[in-house]
């Protein structure tokens, strides 16, 4: 299905606000090799235009490929059919390391086995922009400061010479935010970024991509489960079920009772957050 | 929908720019935003080159010293003064050859096995650490998950087919246990990655059962060969490090010192490697060709060393582990420290194993399996209350 036909009356989606940071034209992906890829596509037909400076939020049940499409847009896997742009030029024609300079990912879970130490966890997100023919890649003092500037945005600072295997998830997961702004990224995907933050730290979140998307434009992609922190906090919302776009458009056009009730399967009460006036979901009693 | 404003940084897309951060530094920020950028570096304590040549040097100092040591002990114990003496005269000093009984055993014998045992044990704790980053499991050792044992088999395989010990067949034997190493390699890493997420468990029962193949193999192949052969055989798969030459360990180094210098090229790619694959890749690692390199690397040294020494387990477990308990987990520090801790670990062991129940000698592999083989069950018990949920 392609959406940019579905509703022809619209411009196409994302062309709005700018060049496009992705273009992604009827692209279907399916894990696996040959015919069960084909058979069992997990994105079918996914057809749309992300605005460089754009909130994105993707949302959807369980199992409807929005992890997926942000492993597709990170370039983690490669769609069977249909072709992605980056900047507008096709997705292949960039090397892994020119992708990474552009394209930051914060996966939804980060394990590690071995006791690296915050400080070094973030710095790796420097690893992109080293110089890759000669030495062993050290740390400049510009690498540096870069890392310690996304450690004080994200209040880990204090955290630096911890272990990565000693500190709280939530500790842990905004030492990975950390190192995706170290990075120093164009685009910011997001798998369930405040999965694992209490209240203080979830709004905290919010408000850093908020921000760094008005200061320095940058462009941020979220997939969440929290309908509510994605209303708040994206321009726009791209609603999917089974690796189908369903609605897109503006958190009022998205959060209605008539396109979220089919797509969860149960009954939602939509009313508005009290400070934005921007839709709000609760589930009945 | 965001709209453009004056401080949007511009997207440069034909060409990329490697070191400026756009981000940070020049941009303007709103009122009240968390600050400022005066004091760089301040707080950000990592490995730097400086401390990179410190700690190397230091345990270079360490290991010299104990290389020298090694020297002096043996079957016939010879004091250091000249142990450091004979070292100074060189290798090539007839007339103190004929003269002295320790010249000899020193030039001939003990400096071209210490050196020996120095550049296997070095080679094993170097693929050791790699190995554990690359399969993401701190328990991983070319000897226990079934490595060695695929190179052994590889060896024994062209030594039944009649390589004999000339010069050509010193260089072809690495050759031959390096392709039974890459199998090996393969099979364990699909093994691992089978379960989606690397288990520990997966990886170790997979390589107890390799093992258990590979040993049978091995069996089977010794109880083809001539008694003589066998006997040979069951004394080097035991590891052992007895008798070399400089000719031998001349071209051993040549193995291993190219395999390991690249391995700890891909030391920033390793460091990454520990976050998954997925993370590694979303920060530009080519993670498909840097798993190649490691693989052959991986499978060149385990064969180079194997073909020369057998079976010598757990130095490639605990060495890595006892340094990353020093210096932190930094694989471009981790793979030199252990390089240099692990060929003095095994110096000192083979050293014992020689010198123990002289004159008769332990296979130094039994001295490292009785040293290992403990520590390894203790660490598996502790990696369980920490990682398994």
């Amino acid at each position: 299905m392609n959406h940019d036909q579905v509703n022809p009356s619209r411009p196409p989606i994302g062309a709005v606000g700018g060049r496009p940071s992705f273009r992604l034209h009827a692209v279907s992906f399916g894990f696996g090799r040959g015919e069960t890829a084909v058979q069992f596509p997990v994105l079918k037909n996914i057809s749309i235009t992300i605005a460089a400076g754009e909130v994105l939020g993707i949302l959807g049940p369980n199992g409807s490929g929005k992890s997926t499409l942000l492993k597709v847009l990170m370039r983690i896997v490669t769609p069977q059919r249909g072709t992605v742009e980056l900047f507008g030029q096709p997705h292949g024609s960039f090397s892994q390391v020119e992708i990474a300079r552009r394209v930051a990912f914060v996966p939804q879970e980060t394990q590690q086995a071995f006791p690296f130490t915050i400080n070094e966890m973030v710095l790796m997100g420097r690893y992109p922009h080293h110089n890759r023919t000669w030495g062993l890649g050290w740390e400049g003092d510009q690498d540096r400061a870069v890392a310690m500037q996304a450690m004080r945005e994200l209040d880990v600072a204090h955290l630096g010479t911890r272990l990565i295997t000693d500190v709280s998830s939530g500790e842990r997961q905004r030492a990975v935010i950390a190192r995706a702004l170290a990075q120093d990224p164009d685009v910011l995907l997001l798998d369930e970024p405040t999965a694992f933050l209490d209240l203080h730290h979830q709004l905290d979140i919010a408000r850093i991509l908020r921000r760094f998307n008005r200061e320095r434009g940058l462009t941020v992609i979220l997939v969440s489960h929290d309908l509510n922190l994605a209303s708040q906090s994206c321009d726009r919302l791209l609603l999917l079920q089974e690796g189908e776009i369903v609605t897109a458009g503006t958190p009022e056009e998205v959060m209605s009772k008539e396109s979220l009730e089919p797509v969860y399967g149960c009954q939602v009460l939509i009313d508005q957050h009290p400070q934005s006036g921007l839709p709000r979901v609760t589930l009945p009693v | 929908m965001a709209s453009l404003t004056p401080s949007r940084k511009t997207i440069e897309v034909t060409t990329p720019t490697a070191s400026t951060s756009a981000f940070f530094s020049p941009a303007p920020r709103a009122e009240g935003s968390l600050a400022p950028t005066d004091q760089p570096a301040q707080g950000v304590v990592t490995l730097s080159p400086t401390k990179w040549m410190a700690a190397s040097g230091g345990l270079g100092a360490l290991s010299l010293v104990a290389f020298v040591v090694c020297l002096g002990f043996g079957t016939e114990t010879i004091p250091f003064s000249q142990v450091a003496r004979i070292l100074a005269q060189g290798p090539l000093s007839a007339r103190e050859a004929q003269e002295a009984p320790e010249y000899v055993i020193l030039w001939q014998v003990r400096v071209p096995r210490v050196l020996l045992a120095f550049m296997v044990g070095g080679s094993l704790a170097a693929v050791g650490a790699s190995l554990q980053a690359l399969l993401r499991n701190p328990l991983a050792d070319p000897y226990v998950i079934g490595i060695s044992s695929g190179a052994a088999l590889g060896a024994a395989v062209a030594v039944l087919f009649g390589v004999g010990l000339s010069v050509f067949s010193i260089s072809v034997l690495p050759v031959c246990a390096f392709l039974g190493a890459l199998v090996a390699l393969l099979i364990v890493y699909r093994i691992a990655v089978s379960y989606g997420s690397f288990s520990i468990h997966t990886l170790l029962l997979g390589g107890v059962v390799l093992n258990a193949i590979f040993s049978a193999l091995i069996l089977f192949l010794t109880s083809l060969a001539d008694p003589y052969k066998a006997s040979g055989m069951y004394a080097w798969l035991m590891g052992s490090l007895t008798g070399p030459d400089f000719q031998t360990v001349f071209i051993l180094a040549v193995y291993l010192l190219f395999g390991v210098c690249v391995l700890i090229r891909q030391a920033p790619a390793l460091n990454l490697l520990t976050l998954g694959e997925e993370s590694a890749r979303s920060l530009g690692v080519e993670v498909e060709r840097v798993k190649r390199v490691l693989f052959a690397a991986s499978a060149l040294v385990t064969g180079a060393v194997v073909a020369f020494s057998g079976l010598i387990g757990f130095v490639g477990l605990i060495v890595p582990h006892a340094v990353r308990l020093v210096f932190g987990a930094d694989h471009r520090l981790l793979l030199t420290a252990s390089g240099i801790a692990g060929g003095t670990f095994l110096m000192v062991a083979d050293t014992a194993a020689r010198t123990l129940l002289s004159p008769a000698e332990i296979p130094v592999g039994v001295v490292t399996a009785l040293v290992g083989g403990p520590i390894f069950l203790y660490l598996l018990v502790q990696q369980r209350k920490r990682i398994v949920p």
